[in-house]
């Protein structure tokens, strides 16, 4: 029986040996090389049988192996499209971009699929046209490690990019460079394949961005970037016992907390990518002032946006119908903030603008700077440094730069309020008045 | 096994007799320049044309200052002086215009060496397009150390757009190169190694018109830079060595080698138009000066900030110190625990591996012990993930092939092969991601790297 078995498979082999070197010398033939991808989402809450309170938390799938905590996500990376708050009917505008997209939900536990090998299977179909911008939040408490699967997407727009792709932890203290993201010191990975990144968070709470860093002014300037939040030991997750960095004094507790990122782009750079030309680098001139990939009134919508109809026909015409539907939206995360009087109300501002600096105000709010790239706002010196701490009406943030912003909501009359780049030219969304970089801060009354 | 460690400490005491002929400080960063005698120290300067060179092949036409007698470069010379210093700069001029230099932060008083040689400038006195005949001295007092920028204040826009800047550098009282190197009179400003981080950018259609000496069609309303430096230089060559030959005018470098758990003093100065948000990748830096002011209420470096990304402002000078080593990175860097053998080779089992009893048997890594800059906390716990196959990845110039510290791995032919110490290279950039690029072609412009190299590999200055 097992002998039968083996000579029935070697024959097999022998078949499929024939079949795939002639394949081999067919793709040789017109100049393409074999490659021996495949997506492999590395996870020990789905690899290791010791794995238990296994549950999608956060965006992740998070659990305990022994006295470990660990959280797990799947990212890809691609292009898509986007939308622009400017768009009419007649004149979508919707925008080339690049960008990552989430597809931890595919997995167990609960996910679309019953088991990792089948969501493995579909993740490369999933991440077609994926683009996200912001892309996905990643969320994260700091007694944690993170495995952060990042698999490469092919690029239907451009199929001529063989472009690998990373992600930067930007600001991740003591970094290996195997983990770092910068392709000249490192790895990327090339598309069909993933590679999983590892970040043991302890000791590293706060605010800090991602982004990929081959060749980072375009895969920046096209959108690949997104929010990247620590939450410190000492937040509980329940009110009035949340704190963005482990303090001593209590002077980083905060209620509820919103993620900010600056972004811009220039839409020339956009379609000179679409339409594979030279790319204008000292040429940029971003007129798409953005928060969370969005310019104002999309920054106030609460839910995701459409589906750009490019991403849906582009997909179609591949095979990959657009279900669960809102899965495939571009921008998931708005920038509406909300709160309530009395309330502290923490915004975790972070910038991955390529070409300006940006001043930020939020209109008759005070908001007192208790932290800057992951650091509690005060001096390093031995024993104890002083208190950094500053309330502004503004902070001019620059490209890689982080600050944790505290606005005390006690005292402050209900109403909706503005959070918005003081340089009022950026108040725009290319071309179209009265929009960009600009959001509410709507306090309810108690 | 046995030839193993011999040749080893036969290499060790290689090294170590190489550190004992070298000078005092071999193996820590001093930033070259030029020093003169405390308490008077004199430098003697001239201007003159010179041509750079860019990342993208690019020569450019630059007006620039020199040591008389030496070449012009771009930077000026970097003068190196002692807090308490009565210095004198004294300048000559071969350009075609007149010139100057005045000092950001520091009152700078002029005067000609023969009296009425020189001519009245706006800012300072200047010192007349006269190939060189006559000198105008400009003396100042060092009072405050630290980082500071000086530039022609002639015309700044054009001479300073067209090269004519350089740093100045004050030693605080109580500095020694070899037992007290400190950046302001306190301890917590101590360092080990130094690099210039000097910020410039150009509209290398500015240089053209000059050359040309079509001075009234030189407009800087529409300036549009298309170059952006780090010393004088762009990626790639911030990386070749201190007075590389095919970079005439262009003697300093940015690249900087150090072990894990040493300092490294970054001078940040911005002498262009534009701020530049500065990332360091690798760690965060420590923030410990300003503008030739140490932050602090007086009792250490009190007022002080981390930051993984700091704009410097033009102008803006800003001293920050940076470390790196590896704590809490949740797995054994050294690669103890995937490889015993030293260097780790990433081939656990495989030849090479220690048996360092001679039992016969591959030692585990309780046989290792942890280095001392270790995290005992992750000494030999694995390496977390599986990397994918070589296939599947693309490779920086600057990778080993193995994620362990003082390691190579296998690679494809032609990958890596700019990283022979298995170093952790780390990009230190402008996160303007524009400025990554030289006249639209990227990588390049304002970026260089930092390499954290395993002890047993000497630092080559």
């Amino acid at each position: 029986m097992t002998i039968k078995l083996k000579k029935e498979r070697s024959d097999t082999m022998k078949k499929k040996r024939i079949i795939t070197q002639t394949i081999l010398l067919v793709l040789v033939a017109f100049g393409f090389f074999p490659v021996w991808a495949h997506v492999s989402f590395q996870c020990p809450c789905l690899d290791d049988p010791t794995a238990s309170n296994v549950e999608k938390a956060n965006g992740n799938i998070e659990c305990n192996v022994g006295a470990r905590n660990i959280a797990c996500k799947h990212i890809t990376a691609g292009d898509g499209f986007a939308l622009m708050a400017d768009r009419t009917a007649a004149a979508p505008n919707e925008m080339f971009i690049f960008g990552f997209h989430d597809v931890t939900y595919l997995y167990p536990p609960n996910g679309v699929y019953a088991t990792k090998a089948e969501a493995d299977a579909a993740v490369m179909g999933d991440g077609l046209l994926g683009a996200e911008t912001s892309s996905p939040t990643l969320n994260m408490r700091e007694a944690q490690e993170f495995y952060l699967t990042l698999t490469t997407a092919p690029m239907p727009i451009r199929p001529d990019l063989f472009d690998p792709h990373t992600v930067h932890f930007h600001g991740f203290t003591n970094a290996a460079t195997v983990f770092d993201g910068e392709p000249m010191v490192s790895v990327a990975i090339n598309q069909g394949a993933s590679l999983t990144y590892y970040y043991n968070l302890a000791g590293r709470a706060g605010t800090f961005l991602y982004h990929c860093h081959v060749e980072a002014t375009e895969h920046m300037q096209m959108g690949m970037l997104g929010n990247l939040i620590v939450r410190a030991l000492k937040d509980t997750g329940v009110a009035p016992n949340r704190f963005a960095y482990n303090d001593t004094d209590n002077s980083t507790r905060f209620d509820v907390d919103y993620p900010v990122q600056v972004i811009s782009f220039d839409p020339r750079f956009h379609d000179a990518n679409q339409n594979i030309q030279p790319l204008p680098f000292a040429d940029m001139l971003d007129t798409y002032p953005l928060f969370n990939g969005r310019g104002y009134p999309d920054t106030v919508n609460p839910n995701f946006l459409p589906v750009p109809q490019q991403k849906i026909d582009e997909r179609a015409v591949r095979g990959f119908p657009n279900t669960p539907y809102e899965t495939h939206s571009s921008q998931k995360l708005p920038a509406k903030i909300t709160a309530t009087v009395g309330q502290r109300l923490l915004i975790r501002l972070s910038s991955v603008a390529t070409v300006d600096l940006y001043t930020i105000s939020a209109s008759g709010l005070p908001m007192q700077i208790v932290a800057k790239d992951a650091n509690i706002f005060r001096g390093r010196a031995l024993p104890a440094g002083l208190s950094l701490y500053q309330t502004v009406n503004s902070v001019n943030i620059g490209g890689g730069e982080s600050y944790d912003l505290i606005i005390d909501l006690a005292g402050v009359a209900a109403g909706t309020y503005f959070l918005y780049s003081t340089n009022l030219n950026e108040l725009t969304n290319d071309k179209q008045e009265f929009g960009g970089m600009m959001t509410e801060i709507v306090v309810n009354p108690l | 096994m046995m030839n193993f460690k011999r040749k080893r400490n036969f290499l060790t005491c290689l090294a170590m007799l190489l550190i004992l002929v070298a000078t005092p400080m071999a193996g820590a960063y001093d930033i070259p320049g030029i020093t003169g005698t405390s308490p008077n120290p004199a430098f003697n300067l001239i201007t003159g044309t010179g041509t750079i060179t860019t990342g993208d092949g690019n020569s450019v036409y630059m007006w620039l200052y020199g040591v008389e007698g030496g070449v012009p470069q771009y930077p000026g010379p970097t003068i190196i002086v002692n807090q308490g210093d009565t210095v004198t700069i004294n300048l000559k001029n071969t350009l075609p215009v007149p010139t100057s230099l005045v000092v950001d932060g520091i009152a700078v008083s002029a005067a000609a060496a023969v009296p009425g040689t020189d001519l009245p400038g706006l800012l300072t006195r200047e010192v007349a397009a006269d190939n060189g005949s006559s000198t105008v001295a400009y003396t100042f007092t060092a009072s405050q150390p630290g980082t500071f920028l000086y530039h022609s204040g002639t015309n700044p826009p054009l001479q300073v757009e067209m090269g004519l800047l350089g740093v100045i550098i004050v030693r605080p009282t109580g500095y020694n190169a070899v037992t007290n190197r400190i950046a302001y009179g306190h301890v917590d400003s101590a360092y080990v190694h130094e690099k210039l981080l000097l910020l410039t950018d150009m509209d290398a259609r500015v240089h053209d018109k000059a050359k040309a000496g079509n001075f009234t069609n030189i407009d800087f309303t529409d300036y549009h830079d298309v170059y952006w430096f780090i010393n004088g230089r762009t990626l790639p060559d911030t990386l070749s060595t201190t007075g590389a030959p095919w970079l005439k005018n262009q003697p300093y470098d940015a690249f900087v080698m150090m072990n894990p758990g040493q300092t490294i003093l970054y001078r940040m100065v911005n002498a262009s138009r534009d701020p530049h948000p500065m990332h360091t990748h690798g760690n965060h830096h420590l923030i410990i000066g300003r503008q030739g002011r140490f932050l602090s209420t007086g009792a250490g470096a009190d007022l002080s900030n981390n930051a993984f990304t700091t704009v410097v402002y033009p102008g803006d000078t800003v001293d920050a110190i940076m470390t790196w080593r590896p704590v809490a990175v949740g797995w054994d860097v050294v690669g103890h625990g995937d490889d015993v053998d030293n260097p780790p080779l990433g081939d656990f089992p495989g030849p090479g591996d220690i048996d360092n009893n001679n039992n016969g048997i591959l030692d585990s890594c309780a046989a290792q012990p942890a280095e001392p800059w270790e995290d005992p906390a992750d000494h030999c716990k694995l390496f977390p993930v599986r990397l994918p196959s070589l296939q599947d990845l693309t490779f920086g110039q600057f990778w080993g092939g193995s994620p362990f510290l003082g390691a190579l791995g296998a690679l494809p032919p032609g990958e890596g092969g700019f990283n022979p110490w298995g170093g952790f290279f780390f990009m230190q950039h402008s996160h303007n991601e524009k400025e990554l690029t030289n006249n639209n072609i990227f990588p390049g412009g304002m970026a260089t790297f930092l390499v954290v190299i395993a002890p047993s590999t000497m630092i080559v200055e």
